[in-house]
């Protein structure tokens, strides 16, 4: 049965159509994908499908019976939910608290009969196997995989047939991922119908269905998830052939033969014993992209701070640390970058921008003392202005008006624009933390060209991911953290999924590194 | 390309009119409810605030300190920090002012003397304000408890001073005592009396000077980065430590000039109790400006109209009393501050 249909669905702002014309449908009990670049219209289709948005045209039916959704609060009823990319919250009431607002049992004269609610709640935890009991926790202290489990329990608590999740995976660890996956198909074995929006193809395939493509505000088409594949979706998806490998050059550079480093570190520990980093020791070459892998959590994260803030860490970490030959054990973020280092930090929206501020005043973010920028002691907008919008051709930066806020781009013209700001005083060594994370397909490839260019020039990069392909696809080397420690290193023709896989998990690196 | 940035500011500008107005409008309605012409009220209010060359010279009086107060609030407040604490500020400003004879009787040159009264105004103010900049800095305060508590400590510590240290032994009143003359600002003479002098142009340049200087100098890219995104500053090597300190001394001093304008120009003396709120006020005052450092400049001058007219509505109706000047001005910040009437229909 088609539990929902969209039939000619349009949605207008101004003049812009944010949906054209969408017609597809989503069968009941199943997981139905809904992919597109960022702007391609799906959290708009969804949140006219939640009720956010009123239609402008065309119609929805749900269970085969035309609706007109008036608002969330109807569109609950009709037993539709939807879990937010950003958590809907009360970060310091309980969990209980949390999921039974709006729908409190009560008991004599109005008072909510908690006992009541958590017995159901346990129940309904139970019987889709999804093994949460922390009722009586503030939200605050839950991780974020379990405050999106939380949601989700609401949406089942409201008694959701059909569920919509934007983005879920965008916040979550791989391990939560996992679980997540295996949660929602057990709600699909309940008969729950589950809408999942993403631009993770990967995922897209393995857990869905079936999978709507959309494209600048229209339906590509729908697929049936196992007679389609990567990149036939991402084809559709971006409108044109798309590589998931880097295709250019990958120059062989004489200080590769007889590397030279430029950075070294020496024993970093931090102080702390339950704390991340125990004795890690490792040189930076020039010419080379040196690749951190790692499950969240086991180091890489204090790493890069040390390596790119060490005067933060000064009481906290312990150890040597050389660019040049010079001793930056304690250096300011100002005194590294003068050193010729470059930084793309771990994220975006939290340590990079200022989303409330246009491109040009990102753009001097730990610039605004270059003497390219001053002129009379003060700040010179002119020549950061023109300096941006040469970036913008350079990095094919959207919309390229150096106007635009920050937080008014994609995740990909924002890191776009991380990018060419590190690159801007053309640093010697670069550290690049997860630039592709949440980032269109499209973009990737900018992305990854940039980061190779850089490369081929000599330069010496180090590049913190989460996804295993994107380091294996461009490093030199990988150093895999676990625990703190360096567990193992490999070399680019040692390079194997599973193995590099296992030590992540904590095992040994395969005896002799060849097979 | 430039016009997106105009028309943003042209529009928080537009809002702020639009909400003063509607204020206005609400306020002016009450009294029409009482049986007073609004028309009545609205000439009252514009007769006393320009009526006269000394009517305008008081306006002028009552403005002159919002613009510093003003200030004061607007410039923490980039920084994320909001600044209850002028008023404190103001009087510790004012105290230091008034003792700067105590320590420098015999000042011959009118320019140096006026000098050293405005460093001590701005350095006692600007001390004043750097505590609670220190103590976020270092310990994590919130800033809000921390400058409402140094609100009362002033109170205190200028009401000892003022009846211990430097009491003027002649006056029944408390206050200290009176400054040489050397210290005394002139005032126009076409005011008829009204202490404003050729102080209100230094004032307004120094806004406009702020407005410059937190726009193109390095400092105040720092300050609006921190007060944006605190992380992302630190991660690019700019203190946010420094930036609150810094920024709360500028404050501090800031609202501390108040002083020269009631102890160098009015009473020649501290008296305690001088400030009609001037540092609350300035949030308000800060609040209609929408933290635009030059549109301080008109919210100043309509607060210290409503200020000014507040008695002679006493005057001169017989329905309505000062405290409808103190109804509209609520009524104003209430029509700024519901932003949502005038955004939702964009979205």
């Amino acid at each position: 049965m088609k539990i929902i249909e969209f039939k000619n669905v349009s949605k207008q702002f101004g003049t812009f159509f944010a949906n054209q014309d969408l017609s597809f449908s989503v069968e009941s009990g199943t997981i139905h994908g809904l992919i597109g670049e960022n702007g391609a219209g799906k959290s708009t289709a969804m949140k006219v499908l939640f009720g956010i948005y009123p239609l402008d045209g065309g119609e929805i039916l749900i269970s085969e019976k035309p609706s007109l959704i008036k608002n969330p609060i109807h569109a609950m009823s009709l037993g539709i939910g939807m879990v937010h990319q950003h958590f809907m919250l009360a970060e310091t009431e309980t969990v209980l608290d949390n999921i039974i607002l709006g729908h409190e049992p009560t008991s004599f004269f109005g008072i909510i009969n908690r006992e009541v609610a958590q017995k159901e709640l346990q129940k309904i935890s139970e019987s889709y196997g999804l093994h949460f009991s922390k009722w009586n926790e503030p939200v605050s202290r839950l991780s974020v995989g379990e405050q999106q489990r939380v949601e989700i329990i609401k949406l089942l608590y409201q008694k959701s047939e059909v569920l919509i999740l934007d983005e879920p995976t965008a916040v979550l660890i791989p391990q939560e991922v996992k679980e997540l996956f295996t949660n929602l198909r057990r709600l699909k074995d309940e008969g729950k119908t589950i809408i999942l929006i993403s631009h993770k193809l990967k995922e897209v395939l393995e857990y869905t269905d079936a999978v709507t493509v959309m494209r600048r505000g229209k339906v590509v088409g729908t697929k049936v998830t196992r007679d389609t594949n990567e990149d036939e979706l991402a084809e559709m998806m971006v409108g044109r052939k798309v590589s998931f490998t880097y295709q250019g050059e990958r120059k062989i550079l004489a200080s590769q033969v007889k590397p030279k480093s430029v950075l070294q570190v020496k024993n970093l520990s931090t102080v702390k014993t339950n704390e991340p980093l125990k004795d890690i020791s490792f040189e930076l070459n020039p010419g080379e992209i040196l690749g951190i892998a790692g499950v969240q959590g086991n180091g890489q994260s204090e790493l890069l701070r040390f390596l790119s803030h060490p005067s933060s860490m000064a009481s906290k970490a312990n150890g040597e640390y050389y660019i040049q030959g010079r001793s930056v054990s304690h250096a300011s973020p100002l005194e590294l970058r003068n050193k010729g280092v470059g930084l793309v930090p771990e994220d975006r929206i939290s340590e990079g921008l200022l989303l409330q501020q246009d491109m040009t005043e990102n753009f001097i973010l730990g610039q605004q003392e270059d003497p390219r920028y001053i002129s009379r002691g003060f700040i010179n907008r002119k020549a950061v202005t023109a300096q941006v919008q040469n970036k913008i051709k350079e990095f094919d930066i959207r919309p390229p008006y150096t106007t635009v806020w920050a937080g008014k781009m994609s995740g990909g013209n924002q890191q776009k624009l991380l990018m060419a700001r590190a690159l801007d005083p053309d640093p010697s060594i670069l550290f690049v933390a997860h630039p592709t994370r949440g980032v269109d397909v499209g973009a990737i490839e900018k992305i990854h060209d940039a980061i190779m260019q850089e490369r081929n020039k000599g330069k010496a990069v180090m590049l913190f991911s989460s996804e295993l392909d994107e380091l294996m696809d461009l490093s030199d080397r990988i150093l895999v953290f676990f625990d703190g420690k360096i567990q193992a290193e490999f070399s680019r023709r040692e390079f194997d999924s599973w193995d590099i896989g296992r030590t992540m998990g904590g095992g040994d690196k395969a005896a002799g590194g060849e097979q | 390309m430039k016009a997106i940035t105009m028309n943003a500011s042209m529009r928080a500008l537009v809002k702020s009119i639009l909400g003063a107005m509607l204020g206005l409008f609400l306020g002016l309605m009450i009294c029409w409810f009482t049986g007073e012409s609004p028309i009545k009220i609205l000439k009252i209010l514009f007769q006393s605030a320009f009526g006269s060359g000394y009517d305008f010279g008081m306006t002028l009086f009552y403005t002159a300190p919002l613009l510093l107060t003003g200030l004061a609030v607007a410039i923490p407040f980039k920084s994320g920090l909001f600044n209850i604490g002028a008023e404190g500020q103001l009087t510790m400003g004012a105290l230091a002012a008034s003792a700067v004879a105590v320590v420098a009787p015999n000042v011959q040159s009118p320019v140096l003397a006026i000098a050293l009264a405005v460093v001590f105004a701005f350095v006692g103010g600007g001390i004043w304000g750097a505590i609670p900049g220190f103590l976020k800095a270092k310990r994590g305060s919130h800033e809000v408890i921390t400058t409402i508590m140094l609100n009362f400590i002033a109170a205190g510590v200028s009401a000892y001073f003022t009846l211990y240290v430097l009491k003027d032994p002649n006056s029944a009143q408390a206050e200290t005592l009176l400054l040489p003359s050397v210290y005394h600002l002139k005032a126009f003479e076409c005011f008829n009396g009204a202490p404003m002098g050729p102080l209100i142009f230094w004032l307004l340049a120094l806004v406009v000077f702020l407005y410059f200087w937190m726009w193109h100098s390095v400092w105040g890219y720092e300050l609006k980065a921190v007060g944006e995104n605190e992380k992302a500053a630190g991660v690019y090597g700019i203190s946010k430590q420094k930036i609150w300190m810094s920024s709360m001394f500028l404050a501090g001093g800031v609202a501390g000039l108040v002083g020269i304008i009631e102890v160098l120009g009015n009473s020649h003396r501290f008296k305690i109790g001088f400030s009609a709120d001037y540092g609350f006020v300035g949030i308000a005052v800060a609040l209609v400006a929408r933290g635009n450092i030059l549109g301080i400049i008109p919210s100043a001058l309509l607060f210290g109209i409503l200020q000014k007219g507040a008695g002679s509505l006493d005057l001169e109706t017989d329905k309505v009393t000062r405290d409808l000047s103190y109804i509209i001005q609520g009524l104003i910040i209430l029509g700024v501050a519901a932003e949502g009437l005038w955004t939702r229909k964009r979205k």
